[in-house]
């Protein structure tokens, strides 16, 4: 995965630390510096990497810490734990229970990949044995139904929609209760693109999702998104309760840092992530082995625990 | 009295040292409205060479003068130095008696099919009548998309729009070139082709769009790119540009990107960075903007509006 760029960067300036023999406030600086700049570079929210340059700063006392190499070890696991602040919101993954019905509602702005997901999303499920199924309950978009079908078609996966339903309301709540009574144990609802500034589709949403009670709410976010994340994720989370984050695209270039912020505006953690288009293009994801991935670290262990 | 007063305000020269600390502080505005981290640091740059040395009057303050000197260059920046007239272009084309060709291209789910639909509305409110290439033939849904889009915009002005699908799985170079070819039988004033989205480092699909462009030689390569995107449009563009360079003919001076949709602006507030990096990269207009997800929701870029949320 290509946010192992941004960890490499991070690694070196952490390693330029260890290199000098004495830590002054000045080479604290620098290494700070470069951290954040690599973190502005990979989109992370502006607000979040200046938060995490005043936290490391206000963490390490200069004047308390005695030796050279009790200094670095300080430096490098505060900045390991204001990493971990970004990408792990310390929640447990939402898991499906066997046996009984787990709605699952996907949201998110246009063009995310939320339909392509929920897809790939059922058939990781339905590999794991999970009777499970899809519903569409994007009226909006062109063709959104055609593509929802044709995908669930290819993956084997039962659907439920409409060509001449407009409410999504009314066929999100007819497609749950038709799969709940099928005894389905998985449910995912698609639902339309929206974004913040138009209130009509924030409104819609908050209806589909009081009709089909969901277990988790999925917010589904683009890897190459910027600055804008952030708000955004934040007015899903205050609509419906988001529950997960699943980032998209990370096939591409794009590090990823603006989805992070997601993570700490819905409170949610990464769930999975997508690296392609077609349905097992996808991976779950966990936080620790992913961080210490990014920092080139072997045992953390001993870094997270005091 | 008078001297005196004029050698209260006897001016001062700017030097780096004044420029700096403000310029800091300038990037990480931009960086903040989304401009992505290179345009930001070269823009900056810039202008504070552009500043350094400058003779400025005692009163002034350093701060708005370099706000100024950045405000000139984000506009000039986006203010096209070439303009794109695609209304006279289509004129053009029709008195050479064949139709105007417009290739829309970009990563996945960034609005390609949607403003390709919405710029038939402006087309057909202007007058032409459209044949839609359906060339995404790997998305699913990418064709019945489409097809709901022709029959809406029939419904708005009746026999104005035809749609041109080969189904799933053909080649899109050979399927627009049918199109053309359709559309050149049928008098049709323009052809819209519409491609799947595909990552810029997806060589085998990079290279197949390349194709598409080399063979059907279309008057106008539209790159559709996002509001939202990070600093991830740089290297989109170049990429996309670098394609086209690399899999053109070899005495052929290379087709490269024409100009710039920028998508879901009505999606980002004020965090309008997008716009400078797409245009810093590329050099050229954004012809369009895309404000939201009906036919109407067209527009061109105000460079003014833009400047002044960037400076904010
Ligand atoms: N390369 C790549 N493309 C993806 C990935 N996930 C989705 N896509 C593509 O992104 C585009 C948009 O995906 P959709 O699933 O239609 O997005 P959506 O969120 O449902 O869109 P709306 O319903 O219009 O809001 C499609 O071209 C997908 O094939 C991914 O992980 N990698
Ligand atoms: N808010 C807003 N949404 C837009 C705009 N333009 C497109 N969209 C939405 O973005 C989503 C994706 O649009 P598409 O036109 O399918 O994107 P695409 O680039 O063709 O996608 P692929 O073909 O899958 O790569 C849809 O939900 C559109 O309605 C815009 O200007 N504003
Ligand atoms: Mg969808
Ligand atoms: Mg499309």
């Amino acid at each position: 995965m290509v946010l192992a760029d941004l960890g490499r960067r991070i690694r070196t300036a952490i390693g330029k630390l260890g290199q000098a023999t004495i830590i002054n406030e000045d080479e604290l600086n620098a290494m700070l510096k470069e951290v954040c700049g690599a973190l502005i570079e990979a989109d992370v929210n502006v607000k979040l990497v200046h938060q995490l340059r005043t936290n490391v700063k206000s963490a390490l006392n200069f004047d308390e810490m005695t030796g050279g190499v009790n200094k670095r070890r300080v430096i490098h696991r505060t900045v390991f734990q204001e990493l971990m602040k970004l990408v792990d919101p310390g929640v447990e993954p939402f898991q499906p229970v066997k046996g009984q019905p787990n709605v699952l509602m996907f949201v998110g702005l246009q063009g995310a990949g939320k339909t392509t997901t929920c897809t790939k999303l059922a058939y990781y499920y339905q590999k794991k044995g999970f009777k499970t199924c899809l519903i569409c309950a994007d009226t909006f978009r062109a063709g959104a139904f055609d593509q929802l079908k044709q995908n669930a078609t290819k993956a084997r996966i039962p659907f439920y929609g409409s060509y001449t339903e407009v409410d999504p309301v009314v066929i999100a709540a007819q497609g749950v209760e038709k799969f709940k009574e099928e005894n389905f144990e998985v449910i995912i609802v698609d639902t339309s693109g929206r974004h913040k500034q138009e209130a009509s589709l924030f409104e819609e949403m908050l209806q589909v999702s009081n009709a089909v009670h969901p277990n988790n709410v999925i917010f589904v976010i683009d890897a190459s998104i910027g600055q804008a994340c952030e708000s955004q994720a934040r007015a899903f989370h205050e609509t419906v309760d988001v529950g997960s984050v699943i980032i998209t695209k990370l096939d591409s270039h794009a590090k990823g840092g603006g989805a992070l912020s997601a993570v700490a505006a819905t409170h949610s953690p990464i769930i999975f992530i997508g690296t392609g288009e077609h349905v097992d293009d996808f991976e779950p994801f966990r936080v620790k082995p992913f961080v210490q991935k990014l920092l080139g670290m072997g045992d953390i262990s001993g870094l997270v625990e005091k | 009295w008078f001297s005196a007063f004029k050698s209260l305000v006897s001016n001062k020269q700017l030097t780096a040292a004044d420029i700096a600390p403000v310029m800091e502080k300038m990037k990480d505005t931009l960086t903040s409205k989304n401009v992505a981290a290179e345009p930001a640091e070269k823009i900056c740059e810039s202008v504070a060479a552009k500043l350094d040395g400058k003779v400025i009057g005692s009163f002034s303050r350093v701060a708005t003068i370099v706000k100024e000197a950045m405000r000139e260059s984000l506009v000039q920046l986006l203010t096209p130095k070439r303009r794109v007239d695609i209304l006279r272009d289509i004129k053009q084309a029709k008195s050479e008696k064949r139709p105007y060709v417009v290739v829309f291209c970009g990563v996945n789910g960034v609005g390609k099919s949607t403003n390709l639909a919405k710029i038939t509305f402006w087309l057909n409110e202007n007058n032409n009548r459209v044949l839609i290439a359906a060339g995404d033939t790997f998305r699913a849904g990418a064709v019945e998309q489409l097809r709901t889009h022709t029959r809406h915009l029939n419904n708005l002005h009746p026999n104005s729009v035809q749609l041109y699908e080969q189904g799933y799985g053909k080649d899109p170079a050979g399927l627009a070139a049918s199109a053309i070819q359709i559309a050149i039988e049928r008098q049709i004033d323009v052809v819209l082709v519409d491609t799947a989205g595909r990552m810029q480092d997806n060589e085998p699909l990079m290279r197949a769009l390349s194709k598409l462009i080399r063979v059907n030689e279309p008057d106008l390569v539209l790159f559709v790119g996002e509001a939202l995107v990070g600093n991830e449009a740089v290297d989109q563009l170049v990429k996309f540009n670098q394609a086209l360079a690399d899999h053109s003919d070899r005495d052929a001076t290379p087709r490269l990107i024409d100009g710039i949709v920028l998508t879901k602006f009505d999606t980002i507030d004020d965090k309008v960075g997008a716009a400078v990096s797409m245009t810093y990269i590329t050099g050229q207009p954004i012809v369009f903007v895309g404000t939201g997800q009906t036919y109407s929701d067209l527009k061109s870029l105000n460079v003014n509006a833009v400047v002044n949320s960037l400076l904010k």
